[in-house]
């Protein structure tokens, strides 16, 4: 499984073709954890103008410049809340209350808002393509009820992708 | 009557502490503990293991400075082996522990300790962290945001991942810098100048409001130790131990890695599990010492950069001696990060940085070595011993947290006696007490070897040790 880097599609700005950020967030070593990787691992072998994957485990304020730069944001990340193998597209707001105590992490809202303040620009468009997970126990396989959500979450951030770019044209 | 204040969790901090004060009749604070309050047990549960694993097994320890541990580790290691490593290897790993000093650096001081600089000691709790720092001076929370991408990403660059990298091996490095990569971290250097320069004006603008903060915030005479170059110079990878007084006096000098427990002793107490390491001629507690960036600069004569020889010039003049407030860390941390630029721009610009031979092999030489690295906090020790087949009998780690234990003990005393009364507490008395121990940047992770978590707790005591008030922050 690749480490967290910037995928080869960097944000070159273009009219034709909108920056957009994909952040695949979650840890590959705890299982159902490692989906939104997995999903950002399909979409990086079909390259796409304009498009930027960025693997990380956790959502670090270091991301925010990157953030603002983009026209669209996609989150994708596994999710505890959910019922395993739900497939949830959400979009996000920069959020109004942030965190009094910074930790290593924040979430995606807290990244735009961060995106807001330092940069004074969030992207246009933000949503959260989450699989509710299973198992998160230490192994570098998905669960079956999770791996079979993966085509369904393919389609979802495709689906958001394809939005934005008929959005542009 | 007698109280005792509890701080519980302590915040901003790496790991999870606790303060406890103790008043005296008169409502007065007359004792501090600073406890720590986990313990994980790395030097146990590496027993029996091979000993190049080391590297990668304590490197897990921490995820603020695994470079520190990687390198003392592999140093260890290279001890037992007997090996000198590739001079290329040894400055790869000199870049790599300045880029993940400046991230550390980065985020002790933007992200940590600013707010109380930038917003007030007395602010608003809710406004007084990173973001509020972000509202209120956005292009100094940029800098801040923009120099820990840098040391982050030149750490992914050459080890492949921000956090615990496995680039760093007994022997060297397992693979040489690519051209292309060295022309991506030689693009970066420019942003981070620029960011580190602008974090230096603006701190040296506010710096005079703290006066109170500065005299009180852990000011005390006593020595200082770290890693010096053969010239004297700022060194945090491949230099010699030297101790210094209040006065400047050289305590000791010239230590290597392998005599290193001749001169420091560990002692412990009963209300922490971090050690409190002491040098051994003084005894304890009166060899208590301090290390880290403060430490560092009153050890080294020079930095042995253009930029940060100048800023350590003005740096000295703080003092006729050793600069001793502790607030200077702040300070000391920020030339540190410009002296790493420094550093990793002319290592960088070197042709010799892309040689191939990068790693030296051997077996088990010897069944004992001890390996020291200067890491963001302070000088950190490793110390391992192992049978004929490689395998470790016994380990020690000597943690930079731990030796500015009593210190940092020290600095909550002397706060809280200035700033906390035991009849009211505020907002701000608890801060103080809390930032005393954030101007060391602790990481209670290292020090105990535990799991980290943020929050710390302070508690109110009576004589009679019964809880009177606890202020837990989460």
């Amino acid at each position: 499984m690749a480490t967290p880097v910037f995928s080869a599609n960097h944000m070159a700005h273009s009219a034709k073709h909108p920056r957009t950020l994909l952040l695949a967030c979650g840890n590959t070593l705890r299982g159902d954890d490692g989906v939104g990787w997995r999903i950002a691992c399909a979409l990086e072998q079909q390259p796409c103008n304009g498009l930027t994957v960025l693997f990380t485990q956790q959502l670090l304020p270091e991301f925010a410049q990157a953030v603002s730069r983009a026209d669209t944001v996609i989150f994708i990340d596994c999710s505890a809340d959910t019922a395993a193998g739900t497939v949830s597209t959400t979009p996000i707001e920069p959020a109004k209350d942030l965190p009094r105590i910074l930790t290593h992490h924040l979430d995606p809202a807290s990244l735009l808002r961060l995106s807001l303040d330092l940069y004074a620009h969030a992207p246009a468009r933000a949503l959260a393509v989450t699989v509710g997970g299973e198992s998160f126990a230490l192994t570098d396989h998905l669960s079956k009820t999770v791996q079979a959500a993966v085509p369904t979450a393919l389609q979802a951030v495709r689906n958001a992708l394809q939005m934005v770019r008929a959005q542009v044209h | 009557m007698s109280q005792t204040i509890t701080i519980d969790p302590v915040t901003r901090l790496e790991g999870h502490g606790r303060i406890t004060l103790k008043t005296n009749g008169h409502g007065e604070i007359s004792e501090a503990c600073f406890s720590v309050t986990q313990v994980r047990g790395f030097e146990k549960f590496s027993e029996g293991r091979p000993y190049y694993e080391m590297p990668s097994l304590m490197a897990r320890i921490c995820g603020i400075c695994p470079v520190s541990h990687l390198l003392a580790s592999a140093k260890a290691c290279e001890a037992i082996m007997a090996v000198e490593i590739p001079p290329t290897a040894a400055k790869l790993r000199r870049a790599l522990n300045l880029a993940q000093s400046i991230q550390s650096h980065a985020l002790s001081f933007f992200y940590l300790a600013s707010p109380d600089l930038l917003l007030g000691m007395d602010a608003d709790p809710a406004d007084r962290n990173i973001f509020g720092v972000a509202k209120a001076h956005p292009e100094l929370g940029r800098a801040g945001v923009g120099l820990r991408r840098f040391g982050q990403h030149m750490i992914e660059l050459l080890g492949r991942k921000r956090i615990h990298p496995g680039w760093v091996v007994p022997g060297g490095v397992t693979e040489p810098l690519d051209a292309a990569k060295r022309d991506e971290i030689l693009a970066l250097v420019p942003d981070a100048y620029a960011n580190i320069k602008l974090a230096l004006t603006a701190y040296k603008q506010i710096a005079s409001r703290f006066q109170d903060e500065i005299e009180s915030f852990a000011n005390f005479p006593g020595p200082f130790m770290g890693m010096v170059a053969d010239n004297d110079g700022l060194e945090f990878t491949d230099g010699k131990l030297r101790m210094i007084d209040a006065k400047g006096i050289v305590l000791m000098d010239n230590l290597e890695a392998a005599r290193f427990d001749e001169a420091i002793g560990e002692a412990v107490e009963p209300f922490s599990y971090m050690k409190f390491p002491y040098y051994k001629p003084m005894g304890y507690p009166a060899g208590s010492y301090r290390v880290g960036p403060l430490a560092r600069l009153n050890i080294a004569s020079h930095a042995g950069t253009p930029l940060a020889d100048a800023e350590l010039l003005e740096f000295k003049k703080l003092s006729n001696g050793p600069v001793l407030g502790s607030f200077h860390y702040h300070h000391a941390r920020l030339i540190e990060i410009l002296h790493g630029i420094e550093v990793i721009e002319q290592l960088f610009s070197e042709s010799s940085i892309l040689d191939k031979h990068v790693r030296a092999t051997a077996g088990v030489n010897r069944q004992e070595g001890a390996g020291i690295a200067e890491a963001p906090r302070g000088t950190l020790m490793h110390h391992y011993k192992v049978d004929s087949n490689g395998l470790m009998t016994w380990a020690n780690l000597v943690i930079a947290t731990g030796q500015n234990n009593n210190a940092m003990n020290k600095g909550v005393l002397q706060v809280a006696q200035r700033y906390v009364k035991a009849d009211k507490l505020t907002e701000g008395m608890l801060n103080r007490v809390e930032a005393v121990i954030r101007t060391f940047d602790p990481c209670l992770s290292c020090a105990t070897h535990a799991f980290g978590q943020m929050p710390l707790v302070i508690e109110l005591l009576a004589p009679d040790g019964s809880i009177l008030d606890q202020v837990s922050r989460v």
